[in-house]
């Protein structure tokens, strides 16, 4: 019997990530976290402590054979497996993500499954992958029938969000994001590069990305898990500031409706803590344009001054003689 | 919180209440969406002013999502999306008013398994994000009606608070069909007990809405002779006595809309452009509809009947 050909090189990683909520009264503290993340018994869920704890789940292999989604409607028939994880930050924020790497070529017959099993995260194309149609397919969103990336991470989500230990008992209302990814592959020696960042409606964001050869799929989704991460918090606390009626509403009543932000989001910032050192360097493009973190910086700043001003009166009351 | 808008017969007002419930809470300030169950025939699209969007929405609706056909289903921002002049204008303070749509075509599908986990899912999904879910069901003790009373037993559904609302019009034939649907042996209470609700809890749940109920008292009936003035009178008063009876009585009723053409013929949201400045509304109706949007949320109109 001779060894099956190695599959080609792989030219783009693909992914969706889920951000929202955790639907619990309270953050899961880390011993918590952990059990809820252990998808596998055969793998271990890492946890790192520090600079703001995040816990993230063995990867589970979904295997697909299907067509891939593709702009202009070229067809094109992929096999092999989907990897999915879960992050959880601080105890708060769960996200899923499901991702691909797809090489430039595959065969024109499948191959046995087990070879498809040791390749984990990886699908081959029936002959030439269409790059850059996928690469679109991917981030108009899959059809009925296509690979759905979606679906995938989806799924995780609901399933975390039945297990027994979240009581779904929200502390404030808030959106989920879908983040639709795509990362090219260029030579290794090539810098890692932020193309493309928009944002739709629906909660809906798309990312376009250069990765280098030699760096993991699995840190192209740890970082446009962060990047997730951080527009979720941004995009929550918009929200948030806008339902508070701030501008309109006077007295503790708009206040009070943002203290759910100061008990659960405010110490969640922190930009490329998780993030694999070979692909910091995107985040400096988004802080240079359109600056995450100083709109963050400006935001909080107006909660801050808006608690202070409230407790102005209190402090006057106290102070004077009665 | 969960609201179920179910009726025993068709026309009883329900889409077009419900969605006018939505709308008024959203104009509260309330993030609210309204879910189309009602698969068979769905029309609050039509009611919200959002046909082209909805048709954009052709095979990814309600039915879709939980049949597994589609990983998320459509929804529609009605603000954005609606062709109603007056919706697009809104006050500041408006909360998001959101459509899913339930599909142009789609067959019946049994309320367990796979399916009922997608429809927990997305009602938990929908707790976290709004803070009122209005859920349209198809008239009569429907599929629709089995799959949330499943739903709702989900041990992991317990922190979310449901209510259900049976609408009827003010006849002996609604009433008595009404009071069925909720309370008799193949009715919403008796199904939720043998999927695993408590009886009690599920009971105190239940509110009717009477719809299309004239108002006596109102100037649109002074010119009837004194016999026909009578005989309404009568009338009332034995359906009122009828009601009770089955129990469906004063202390169960949430509210009443009264009979206004509008709302009858125009099948859509009530503005208070309507009210205030064409005037073809009657300010009662909009009083109404305000006075039942507030009472959803009002505890006190919820304690043991």
């Amino acid at each position: 019997m001779t060894a099956p050909e190695p599959p080609a090189r792989p030219v783009l990683v693909c992914g969706e990530v889920r951000t929202g909520l955790l639907p619990s009264l309270h953050a899961l503290d880390v011993r918590a976290a952990t059990q809820l993340l252990r998808l596998r018994s055969d793998d271990h869920v890492l946890v790192s402590e520090r600079p703001v704890p995040r816990v993230l789940s063995p990867e589970i292999l979904t295997g697909v054979d299907c067509p891939l989604p593709a702009a202009g409607g070229a067809r094109n028939r992929a096999v092999g497996t989907v990897a999915a994880r879960a992050a959880l930050t601080s105890g708060r924020v769960l996200q899923t993500t499901a991702y691909v790497s797809l090489p430039a070529t595959g065969p024109d017959a499948r191959r046995p499954w087990g070879q498809y099993l040791v390749r984990p995260g990886l699908a081959e194309p029936f002959g030439r992958l269409p790059v850059r149609a996928v690469a679109e397919g991917v981030l108009r969103g899959a059809r009925r029938g296509e690979l759905d990336l979606g679906i995938i991470a989806e799924n995780l989500s609901a399933r975390l969000v039945r297990h027994p230990l979240l009581d779904h008992r929200t502390p404030f209302k808030s959106r989920r994001t879908r983040m639709r990814w795509v990362a090219r592959r260029v030579p290794e020696g090539d810098k890692a590069a932020l193309e493309r960042f928009t944002l739709a409606e629906d909660g809906l964001r798309t990312v376009e990305l250069r990765l280098p050869d030699g760096v993991a799929a699995a840190a192209a989704a740890g970082m446009c898990e962060d990047l997730a991460l951080h527009d979720w918090l941004l995009t929550t606390l918009a929200h948030m500031l806008d339902d508070s009626r701030l501008a309109a509403a006077d007295g503790p009543a708009a206040v009070l409706a943002l203290r759910p932000a100061v008990d659960h989001l405010l110490h969640l910032w922190m930009p490329r803590a998780h993030v694999d050192r070979s692909l910091t360097a995107v985040w400096d493009a988004l802080e240079e344009a359109p600056g995450f973190t100083r709109q963050w910086q400006t935001q909080v700043q107006r909660i801050r001054d808006q608690l202070a001003l409230q407790a102005i009166p209190l402090l006057h009351r106290a102070l004077s003689p009665s | 919180m969960l609201i179920f808008a179910a009726s025993d017969k068709g026309g009883t007002g329900r889409s077009v209440t419900g969605a006018n419930l939505a709308y008024r809470r959203a104009l509260a300030g309330d993030h609210v969406c309204y879910l189309d169950f009602d698969f068979g025939s769905p029309t609050a699209a039509a009611v919200f002013d959002v046909l082209d969007a909805r048709a954009a929405a052709e095979d990814r609706g309600l039915h879709a999502y939980l049949a597994g056909e589609a990983g998320e289903p459509a929804r529609i921002d009605v603000w954005a999306r609606t062709e109603h002049p007056v919706l697009r204008d809104l006050p500041p303070g408006t909360g998001r008013l959101e459509l899913f749509p339930g599909d142009l075509s789609g067959g019946e599908f049994a309320a367990t398994g796979e399916n009922l986990h997608r429809c927990v899912d997305l009602l938990l999904r929908l707790d976290g994000e709004y803070d009122l879910i209005l859920v349209d069901l198809s008239a009569g003790r429907s599929y629709a009606v089995d799959m949330v009373l499943a739903a709702t037993a989900r041990p992991e559904m317990r922190a979310v608070v449901s209510r259900w609302l049976v609408f009827h019009r003010w006849t002996r034939q609604h009433v008595t069909a009404a009071a069925h649907l909720a309370f008799g042996p193949r009715g919403i209470v008796a199904g939720g007990v043998a999927r695993g609700h408590d009886e009690d809890a599920l009971r105190a749940g239940v509110r009717f809405v009477r719809s299309g109920v004239p108002d006596l008292e109102s100037p649109l009936w002074s010119q009837v002779t004194p016999t026909q003035s009578a005989w309404m009178r009568r009338t009332d008063e034995d359906l009122r006595q009828l009601a009770s009876v089955l129990g469906a009585g004063h202390r169960t009723v949430l509210g009443t809309v009264p009979l206004d053409p509008v709302l009858q013929w125009r099948e859509q949201l009530i503005t208070d452009e309507d009210v205030v400045v064409s005037q073809i509304a009657n300010r009662e109706t909009w009083e109404a509809l305000g006075e039942l949007a507030h009472r959803l949320t009002d505890d006190k109109c919820w304690e043991q009947a």
